[in-house]
């Protein structure tokens, strides 16, 4: 550019043009053009205005300073975490829902006293009454109706009575619906002026119109449902699988069974905010304003299906259900995690490192309410009931609202178990299996792929695939890093503490196939000896799985492939090539200068953007189309 | 045949030479090497141009649009069948999708320069309808941020004219594209309002000026950087 150019040139340039041009200054040229064009594109993220061009073209025009203001903006933070969103892609497929029966609210089309009437349950909800017990809250003989959780009510509707209505159920104002629903009555009702005072929330008519098409003021909801205590006790029927069970009189399927885990620990208190509460206790509910739950329909919720420039400017938005909706908003926790490191120009390290976050209302109500809901499953067999979580719930503030979808919220800390982006739920959920996670990360923060020496691939029954022929060139060095999230479940977020699940455990010993419940889900069979067996996943490094996340985190940001990895990443990015030999050097430097400065982006894209090899580098091909 | 005399003069020249004192190359001061001029050599590694990303193309889109928000732009770039929906025309632009694990594309197809165009004459159509049509203030023009003469238009008339919409797409200044660029787009201009000088929604000479527009965001230059 031409305001950089050596003053001795600038100098030349007006003693040769002294005849003809009083300013010294030199007219920008093509390349000046165009290297301010490749600046904005990469900073502003868009081409630069005629307005933008004609201060280039002013005398007072210095592209340094230009440079300068301009890296830290929120183009320029999503121009970085578009790099990194390439490399790992985080977002939830299509497919990917939290419509776990605890947190979903499903809802029932009756015939009420007074014509059709939709009532809200939970799909395994615990009721002291066995002909409901765990199913919808009216049989079929009340209603004439078969409300099954997937599907359209089957059978002939006939009226139920106000009495039995009533009793049954409750009138809830829940927070879908009003913004105040923690007051003991609401009535800030969703209505246009939601638009302006929560932005970017997009709701959908059928969330607000009953099935009369009258506006909905409240919604049914089962009684126990309804319940907002934070704690239950543990009941237990004496319902237990066996060969001869039928199905009781008066209901459509099989009643809950009592879980072990409940047979022994039945009359003791349990936290409502996790799975085994909801399955295990009655009085259990969906809190204030249902705030634990989410409704399974009707569709009512935006979802920015195509948005390349955010959510906040969608180019195709459709309805969708709250279980869609909180997967989105996974993604946009790690978007707005990336935009923050970057924007502000913290340690890149924090990328892994950081136990913070940024989270919105939906994420608020996730973290607070929902994301308790997957633990423990048969965990409990191993007396784990209630979860240790990677984002633990007193962290959120209070005062965030579900609807809140465009106020971001910094979390400086999640808990002791969280590392930046890899305990995230989008992170966990888009590479469910723990070698996916160690395996994208290598590649994305090491620049290390895994690739299969030639050898040829005989059969072998050795399970460790660390000495497995064919096997142990890429496992020998993805086992242990796939060992620091033997804690963390599987496609899921659900933490396993070293105290409920030791590494090695006597209780699951042995190799044969029945095994006390929960454990093959935790404990590998194929590394378990006559006295102990392994937990899923440590067998290749014991040490890696208590060191979790955290410590993978630490060990890549403190590798020495990772400051070049950044370097490397950002600057093929932004020179439109790979990298090849030649730049190795350049490599080099930047990576020393990165690693001195503190690992801060913002010195290391300034480094790139005025480097010849950015300036210069598309004029292989000096002719211009005509 | 040489004489005697000759032959005589002959030998005695040859005696005088073998018998003279040899040469001897007198010993001279040392001087300097000529200067060097030193050069510095490019030898940073080159390739093509690359693609404008399209999430900056979608934004420069929306802006030459006026701002727009995408689905407003999709509202009014409809009319008349000019443009569909986004979503036909998204994945095409090379966009990656993340939620299926499609990569984002490094090099441009025939389907995505189909698209480019396609959105081209939408913004195109539209912004001769808004800007020299509609005529509002020249600082209110998104892309025509020029008047328009009377009578027929002549090269010099064009020139400067184009050159707004030159910096608009381009992002330089087409005095400084090659020679003949200008003259070659008015030539354009001409053949276009002369093959729509039968009438239409727009004058001969505003349908010229959307296919100068739709040309220049389909310029290379344009969709590379």
């Amino acid at each position: 550019m031409r305001r950089s150019l050596p003053t001795w040139i600038v100098a030349l340039s007006a003693l040769v043009a002294r005849d003809v041009v009083s300013d010294p200054t030199p007219t920008p040229t093509l390349p000046d053009y165009r290297y301010f064009r490749a600046l904005s594109v990469d900073l502003l993220g868009r081409v630069p205005t005629r307005d933008e061009l004609a201060a280039l073209e002013r005398p007072d025009f210095r592209v340094d300073a230009w440079i300068d203001a301009h890296l830290g903006g929120a183009a320029y933070a999503e121009r970085l975490r578009r790099i990194y969103m390439d490399l790992l892609r985080l977002e939830s497929s299509p497919t990917t829902h939290y419509d776990r029966p605890a947190v979903s609210l499903r809802h029932g089309l009756i015939e009420g006293p007074h014509g059709k009437l939709d009532v809200y349950y939970r799909n395994g909800q615990r009721r002291t009454d066995p002909l409901i017990d765990g199913t919808f809250c009216f049989t079929i003989a009340e209603t004439g109706l078969k409300v099954v959780p997937d599907g359209a009510p089957q059978g002939q509707a006939r009226p139920i009575t106000q009495q039995l209505l009533d009793a049954r159920t409750v009138e809830i104002k829940p927070w879908w619906l009003y913004a105040d629903y923690r007051e003991r009555a609401p009535h800030d009702r969703a209505g246009p002026d939601w638009t302006a005072r929560y932005p970017g929330l997009d709701l959908f008519l059928p969330l607000f119109v009953d099935p009369d098409q009258t506006p909905t003021t409240t919604i049914r909801v089962c009684r126990e449902e309804a319940q907002q205590t934070p704690n239950g006790r543990i009941v237990v029927t004496g319902q237990v699988p066996r060969a001869d069970l039928v199905i009781p009189p008066g209901r459509w399927s099989y009643p809950p069974f009592d879980s072990t885990y409940a047979q022994a620990h039945v009359g003791e208190v349990i936290s409502c905010l996790s799975g085994t509460g909801f399955q295990s206790s009655p009085e259990c509910g969906c809190g204030v304003g249902l705030e634990r739950c989410i409704p399974n329909g009707p569709a009512g919720f935006s979802l920015a299906v195509k948005a390349p420039l955010g959510v906040d400017t969608p180019f195709l938005a459709i309805p969708r259900t709250a279980s869609s909706w909180l997967a989105q908003w996974w993604a946009e926790e790690a978007k707005h995690f990336l935009d923050d490191i970057f924007a502000s120009d913290r340690d890149v390290r924090d990328l892994l490192t950081s136990p913070g976050t940024m989270i919105n209302g939906p994420l608020a109500q996730f973290y607070r309410a929902l994301a308790g809901a997957t633990c423990c499953g048969t965990g409990t067999e191993l007396g784990y009931a209630e979860p240790e979580p990677l984002f633990e719930p007193d962290r959120v503030p209070a005062e965030i609202l579900p609807i809140e979808t465009a106020r971001w919220t910094a979390i400086p800390d999640r808990g002791p178990h969280a590392a930046g982006l890899l305990t995230m739920p989008v992170f966990l959920m888009k590479y469910g299996p723990r070698r996916a996670r160690a395996h994208v990360l290598s590649t994305a923060f090491l620049c290390k792929d895994f690739v299969a020496e030639a050898a040829a691939l005989t059969p072998s029954t050795e399970p460790d695939l660390t000495r497995r022929p064919g096997c142990a060139s890429c496992h020998t060095t993805l086992e242990p890093m796939a060992a620091y999230f033997a804690r963390v479940t599987e496609a899921d977020w659900t933490y396993l503490p070293p105290r409920q699940f030791p590494l090695s455990i006597a209780r699951c010993a042995g190799t044969y196939p029945k095994k006390p419940p929960g454990c093959n889900a935790y404990y590998d069979p194929a590394f378990a000896t006559a006295t102990s067996s392994s937990l899923r996943g440590a067998y290749a490094a014991p040490a890696h799985a208590d060191a979790g996340p955290v410590g993978l985190a630490e060990e890549i940001t403190r590798a020495p492939e990772f400051a070049a990895c950044v370097v490397q990443n950002v600057a093929q990015s932004l020179l439109g090539r790979s990298l090849t030999p030649a730049d190795d050097r350049w490599k080099i430097d930047l990576a020393q200068r990165f690693v001195d400065g503190g690992y801060r982006m913002r010195a290391l894209v300034r480094a790139i953007l005025t480097s010849p090899r950015y300036r210069d580098v598309n004029d292989r091909k000096p002719a211009v189309p005509r | 045949m040489i004489g005697e005399a000759a032959l005589v003069g002959l030998v005695g020249l040859v005696g005088l030479g073998g018998c003279g004192r040899p040469d001897v190359v007198e010993p001279s001061a040392p001087a300097p090497l000529p200067a060097h001029h030193a050069f510095t050599l490019d030898a940073t590694p080159k390739q093509h141009r690359r693609m404008v990303p399209p999430e900056a193309f979608l934004r420069a889109y929306l802006q030459w649009f006026g701002g727009l928000a995408p689905l407003e732009v999709q509202r009014r770039a409809k009319v008349d069948g000019l443009f569909d929906t986004w979503k036909d025309y998204l994945a095409a632009l090379g966009l990656p999708d993340y939620q299926v694990d499609t990569p984002r594309m490094t090099e441009s197809n025939t389907i995505m320069l189909a698209t480019l165009g396609r959105l081209a004459e939408a913004l195109c159509v539209r912004a001769v309808e808004h800007d020299l049509v509609a005529h509002p203030p020249i600082d209110q023009r998104a892309i025509f941020a020029f008047d328009e003469p009377d009578g027929d238009l002549t090269l010099a008339a064009f020139t400067p004219r184009f050159d707004v919409l030159h910096r608009t797409f381009l992002s330089y200044p087409a005095a400084l594209a090659p020679a003949d660029r200008a003259a070659r787009f008015y030539a354009l201009f001409r053949e276009v309002a002369s093959h729509h000088a039968g009438g239409g929604a727009l004058t001969p000479a505003r349908t010229a000026w959307a296919a100068i527009c739709t040309a220049l965001v389909q310029h290379p230059e344009t969709e590379l950087y």
